[in-house]
């Protein structure tokens, strides 16, 4: 059982010394001294975070304070956009380096999984939507395809919606389910860690009340970080809070300590609405 | 794929604990599939760079040596004597455009007496003196005609008997270059001692200065004494012509001296065969006595036809341009843009043949039109010519200008426009004070680019601009818009299909062809940093 | 005032449609009595034919025979001349003299040259096509911004600019002397394929980068690669754009004379490309191409009512194909800008 009572967030920021480790987590992602840049701009300053497994961590902070670029640098999705680089530090998932030289980019992406701020279903039939991920793996069989089909739609909780027109277009569904399509595909391919970019921005409460109900469900299974916009939704769902501000990691920890009782004043200023 | 993962996706709900994301790829030659695929593309773009590399190669493969043998051109002018003729040749027609003046002021005196009820052989009755006067001033350069006629043969024989030695050596070159030693021997090659046959011509000097001596007399003679005219306002144009008459005997002594100092012998340069293509007046092909490649008179159509689109379609471009965006309903719009869209179809050999068949006729008549008359030029009996083809031209010109310049008038911020409203500024204000100086630099860059496309095109041109190989007249002024020309890209067209592989007036279409990509290339580029500029300023 | 200048951007506008108009209704009017004056029936299905788009091209005689003023072609003319003789001598009779003036081109039909013009379009749009696709995918999706990509780009923008007559000079050097490929489909098909590079170039990047950049991110979230996303999720959904927008490219190709001029065309040629002995004779004869023949028409033969109705019919035709295919463009394109909203 590892204890980041010793990581450098911990004695930079304050955060309790137990926080990742309370309920006896097994820490999956460590994020050390990580500097990122975009093109000649500083984006991310020295981030040094430890994230637990099969937890929901929610970053939180106001707009370009670096959560999503932190967030697309999980599964280096930031690599598809020019100019950007990462100057210090590195990224362990599992003990192994994603930014280490010999690591596909391709592989991470499949075990590191990732949902849209805007649900991007494709163009074509739910079915097809949800096997794309299985298919460009190579899988072929009929009966597999279906298995993880309704599989992933039940684990999205979707199955009962769709399941009559799993071959219509994924375009002709509801915002909500679109998004739910969305987590559906990102589950069918086994990742480790979902990331969930803004993922309810879009949708009005009912759809996210949903999103957010699965999300609870979805954490028995996988390790799920997710960046909001909402404090609401970041204290309902996530059992730990990263508050990002310029760049930098304020403060994280548990999500109740982070919004009954944070360290920091400019969290305090923050989750109080002060700003932001 | 890799065998854990499947692993994992069966074992369904447990994540395998190893974090399998090392690379495990195929590769060939170092690259996996999905490099190989990106530098397949990749290379596919460079195409585009390898075509305009390639382009550039070929005109210049097949141009360069044009200038080479050019030079050899112009030296071999000069060796055989050409032009030492020439330069006599040059005196003897620079009396003939004397000669010429003084029918123009007949002429003119016909017009006046006939206006005043003359009849004709009473006309030719008063001007019997005058008459008699033009016959003996046009008989003094008699003498010179003749002897430039002699030297003219003198000189063509030197240079056809060089030139056929030149053949036979070359046919020799290739008889050895065979095997074929008996037939090369069999060639006889005369080397030609120019500097002996050349005396043929130089020594005639002598006798030049002689004959010159004497016409100079008789010019000055003829000039002394005037003849009076039946008509007096024409009086001072004779007087003219005397004045005339001694700025030419004026050039006898430099001419005297030119020819004293000529040297078949003097070298000819690199930058000689250069400057007479660029700056070479005449586009002489297939002459008997010596072919000139001069761009001048074709770059001038170029230019002339183009200037004629141009002013024709930018205002309509432009003006369209700024009542479809700002001015027309949006029916109207949608019924505009794609008619022009359409009209940029028309393919130019369609509207080519439609200025032969009927535009050329069209305009013609509408130039005889008496209400007509006061534009310059009007009326003009030549059915193709430069107007001809520029009016075509403006219909290919227009859809370009009025796509770029609509694309620059859309792209000014809707803000310049609200604020000049807010300031309570009428439309048309707004359009000729704020948009239209805003999208400005838009605008001018569609109408490079717009020229562009006219100098490029070929077929309208080469099908009514009319071919004649001269430098319109411009001493008429503006008439000079209603004659027929020539232009580069025409000329490509016209006598590439009859040229000898390898010539020198192959090679020189090849050079033409380069002028005109550079050209190409030069208004694109002024065009884009316009553009670029205009993109900073608007932020 | 302000009322009066808004007319006179008004008629600028207008005075443009009827310039362009004029041009397509003279010809349209003119040449479909061409055209459609030259349908007949036939005894076999589909018991009509039109020869004025099923025939080769062939000299116009005109000459008077018995008091009579007759039109005919190359064939009928010399059958016709045989007759009339045979039945004079055998009559006993002087065989009778025929005095015609005769007028190249301007009788029988244009089929050679429409064969022409759509295999030089087939063939060159199919290699512009790979180029300028594959050219767009690596714009589009592979590069990055850097010297590279900028260089490429410039190139693409004044390869736009370069005039046609350029292009046929540079085809004459490179494909019909240095490779030796003679005046030939080939050379053609390069030589314009080379010309409209940058129209399909434009019109792919276009239609690629329409496609949403979610459809990219999405796919590549899941694992996919770069190619299988670009194959699966990029190409399919660009497709229709591309295909739609390089119409406009084949109007150009179909349009452009001055390329072909000393690349591909032949002035007159009696087989058709299909009379080969091999296969590869196919890609290395010249052919007969519409735009072509319109300028031998219009300026190697006098204009006159004889020859007025090859002129005009052959540029109806040919000003209706390229009519069609831009048309088609533009309300494709239409179309597709109302269905593919993401």
């Amino acid at each position: 059982m590892d204890t980041p009572a010793a990581t450098p967030a911990s004695r930079t920021f304050n955060v309790p010394a137990t926080a990742s480790a309370a309920d006896g987590a097994q820490t999956l992602i460590e994020i050390d001294s990580f500097d990122f840049y975009y093109g000649a701009k500083q984006a991310l300053f020295d981030i040094n975070l430890r994230l637990a497994d099969k937890r929901v961590t929610a970053f939180i902070g106001p707009s370009g304070c670096g959560k999503s670029t932190l967030l697309r640098c999980l599964n280096r999705m930031n690599d598809l956009i020019d100019g950007t680089s990462v100057k210090r530090g590195n990224v362990k998932i599992r003990g192994i380096d994603i930014y280490g030289r010999d690591v596909d980019s391709i592989e991470l992406r499949k075990r590191v999984g990732m949902v849209f701020q805007k649900s991007n279903p494709f163009p074509k039939s739910i079915y097809e939507n949800i096997t794309y991920g299985l298919r460009i793996q190579g899988v072929k069989s009929k009966a597999r395809l279906d298995e993880v089909v309704e599989k992933s739609l039940r684990g999205a909780a979707l199955w009962d919606e769709v399941k009559d027109r799993l071959h219509e277009s994924g375009l002709g569904l509801s915002g909500g389910q679109q998004q739910r399509l969305c987590i559906a595909r990102t589950i069918a391919v086994e990742p480790e860690v979902i990331l969930m970019d803004e993922p309810c921005s879009a949708l009005d409460p009912i759809a996210t009340a949903k999103v957010e109900e699965l999300i609870h469900e979805l954490k028995k299974q996988f390790t799920i970080i997710i960046v909001t916009h909402s404090m609401q939704q970041a204290a309902r769902c996530s059992d730990q809070t990263a508050f990002f501000y310029m760049g930098k990691l304020v403060e994280f920890g548990e999500t109740r300590d982070i919004f009954m009782n944070p360290k920091n004043p400019q969290t305090e200023a923050y989750v109080s609405g002060r700003f932001g | 794929m890799p065998p854990d993962h499947t692993a994992a996706a069966d074992n369904t709900g447990t994540p395998s604990p190893i974090f399998a994301i090392q690379k495990a790829r195929t590769r060939f030659f170092g690259l996996t599939f999905d490099e190989t695929i990106r530098v397949f593309f990749g290379g596919n773009a460079f195409v585009a760079v390898i075509v305009l590399a390639l382009i550039t190669f070929f005109l210049f493969r097949e141009g360069s040596q044009f200038f080479g043998q050019n030079r050899d051109s112009l030296r071999t002018y000069r060796l055989a004597g050409l032009e030492y003729v020439d330069i006599i040749r040059q005196q003897e027609e620079d009396h003939t455009a004397l000669t010429r003046y003084l029918f123009d002021i007949r002429l003119k005196a016909v017009v006046k007496l006939t206006e005043e009820g003359v009849d004709a052989a009473e006309a030719k009755r008063r001007l019997a003196k005058f008459d008699d006067y033009a016959e003996r001033y046009g008989d003094t350069i008699v003498p010179v005609r003749g002897l430039v006629s002699e030297l003219t043969e003198v000189a063509t024989d030197i240079k056809t008997r060089y030139n056929e030695n030149e053949d036979y050596k070359v046919a020799r070159q290739q008889f050895l270059a065979s095997g074929m030693k008996a037939e090369a021997e069999a060639i006889v090659v005369k080397n030609l001692d120019f500097s002996r046959e050349i005396l043929a011509i130089t020594g005639t000097f002598p006798a030049y200065e002689q004959i010159n001596t004497e016409y100079a007399e008789a010019l000055k003679a003829a000039i002394a004494e005037l003849p009076v005219l039946p008509v007096p306002e024409l009086q001072p144009r004779l007087e003219r012509f005397r004045e005339l008459n001694r700025e030419y005997l004026a050039t006898f002594p430099t001419r005297t001296e030119l020819l004293k100092n000529w040297n078949n012998n003097a070298p000819v340069g690199w930058s000689e065969s250069f400057t007479q293509f660029i700056f070479g007046t005449r586009w002489l092909t297939a002459s008997f006595w010596q072919d000139w490649y001069g761009i001048i008179p074709l770059f001038v159509g170029s230019l002339m036809i183009s200037a004629i689109a141009l002013f024709i379609a930018v205002p309509l471009g432009v003006g369209a341009a700024i009542y479809v965006n700002q001015i027309a309903t949006p029916q109207e719009q949608k019924l505009i843009k794609p008619a022009i869209e359409f009209i940029s179809a028309i393919p130019s050999v369609v509207l080519g043949f439609f200025g032969i068949a009927v535009l050329g006729q069209a305009l013609r008549a509408l130039s005889q039109w008496e209400a007509l008359s006061w534009v310059p030029g009007f009326p003009y009996s030549e059915r193709l010519n430069a107007l001809t083809a520029g009016c075509l031209l403006a219909l290919i010109a227009v859809p370009t200008i009025f796509t770029l310049a609509e694309d620059a008038i859309n792209n000014v911020p809707r803000a310049f426009k609200e604020a000049s409203f807010a300031l309570g500024a009428s439309r048309m204000q707004t359009i000729v004070r704020i948009i239209v100086p805003a999208a400005l630099s838009g605008i001018v860059s569609a109408v490079l680019l717009g020229l562009g496309r006219v100098m490029g095109e070929t077929m309208v041109v080469l099908l009514c601009a009319g071919n004649r190989i001269a430098i319109p007249d411009f001493t008429a002024g503006i008439t000079a818009f209603v004659q027929p020309v020539h232009t580069m890209t025409g000329i490509i067209a016209q006598e590439m299909g009859e040229v000898v592989r390898g010539g020198i007036h192959y090679r020189a279409l090849f050079v033409v062809g380069l002028v005109l990509f550079f050209i190409a290339l030069l208004l694109n580029f002024l065009a884009q940093k316009i553009v670029r500029k205009y993109r900073i300023s608007i932020g | 005032m302000e009322k009066s200048t808004f007319w006179v951007f008004r008629l600028a506008t207008y005075l443009i449609l009827i310039a362009g108009f004029s041009v397509f209704g003279d010809i349209v009017v003119k040449g479909s009595a061409t055209v459609f004056g030259a349908f007949k029936t036939t005894s076999t299905f589909p018991y009509f034919t039109n020869t004025f788009l099923t025939e080769a091209p062939e000299s116009l005689y005109v000459f008077e025979h018995k008091g009579e003023k007759r039109e005919m072609g190359d064939r009928e003319y010399r059958a016709f001349r045989e007759k009339e003789t045979a039945a004079a001598l055998a009559a006993g009779q002087p065989a009778p003299q025929f005095k015609a003036d005769s007028y190249v081109y301007s009788a029988g039909g244009i089929w050679p040259c429409i064969v022409g013009t759509v295999l030089l379009v087939v063939g060159s749009m199919t290699i512009a096509l790979l180029l300028g696709v594959s050219s767009a995918i690596f714009l589009s999706e592979y590069a990055r911004d850097g010297a590279f990509v900028r260089f490429v780009r410039l190139a693409i923008l004044n390869l736009a600019g370069v005039p046609s007559i350029v292009f046929g000079l540079f085809g004459f050097g490179m494909f019909v002397i240095y490779f030796d490929w003679n005046v030939s489909l080939l050379a053609g098909w390069f030589t314009l394929a080379f010309m409209v590079l940058p129209v399909v170039i434009t019109a792919s990047e276009e239609a690629l980068k329409a496609v949403p950049k979610g459809f990219r991110e999405g796919s590549l979230a899941l694992g996919a690669t770069k190619w299988q996303t670009i194959r699966s999720n990029v190409l399919p959904y660009a497709l229709p754009g591309i295909l739609t927008s390089s119409i406009l490219g084949i109007a150009r190709v179909a349009g452009e004379t001055a390329p072909i001029m000393f690349t591909a065309a032949y002035v007159v040629r009696d087989k058709l490309p299909w009379d080969v002995e091999k296969i590869s004779d196919f890609f290395f004869q010249g052919v007969m191409a519409l735009p072509y023949h319109i300028y031998v028409v219009s300026s190697k033969i006098p204009q006159n009512e004889y020859t007025a109705r090859v002129q005009y019919g052959t540029a109806f035709v040919f000003l209706g194909i390229v009519a069609l295919i831009a048309a088609s463009s533009i309300v494709l394109r239409n179309k597709l800008r109302g269905r593919y909203k993401w």
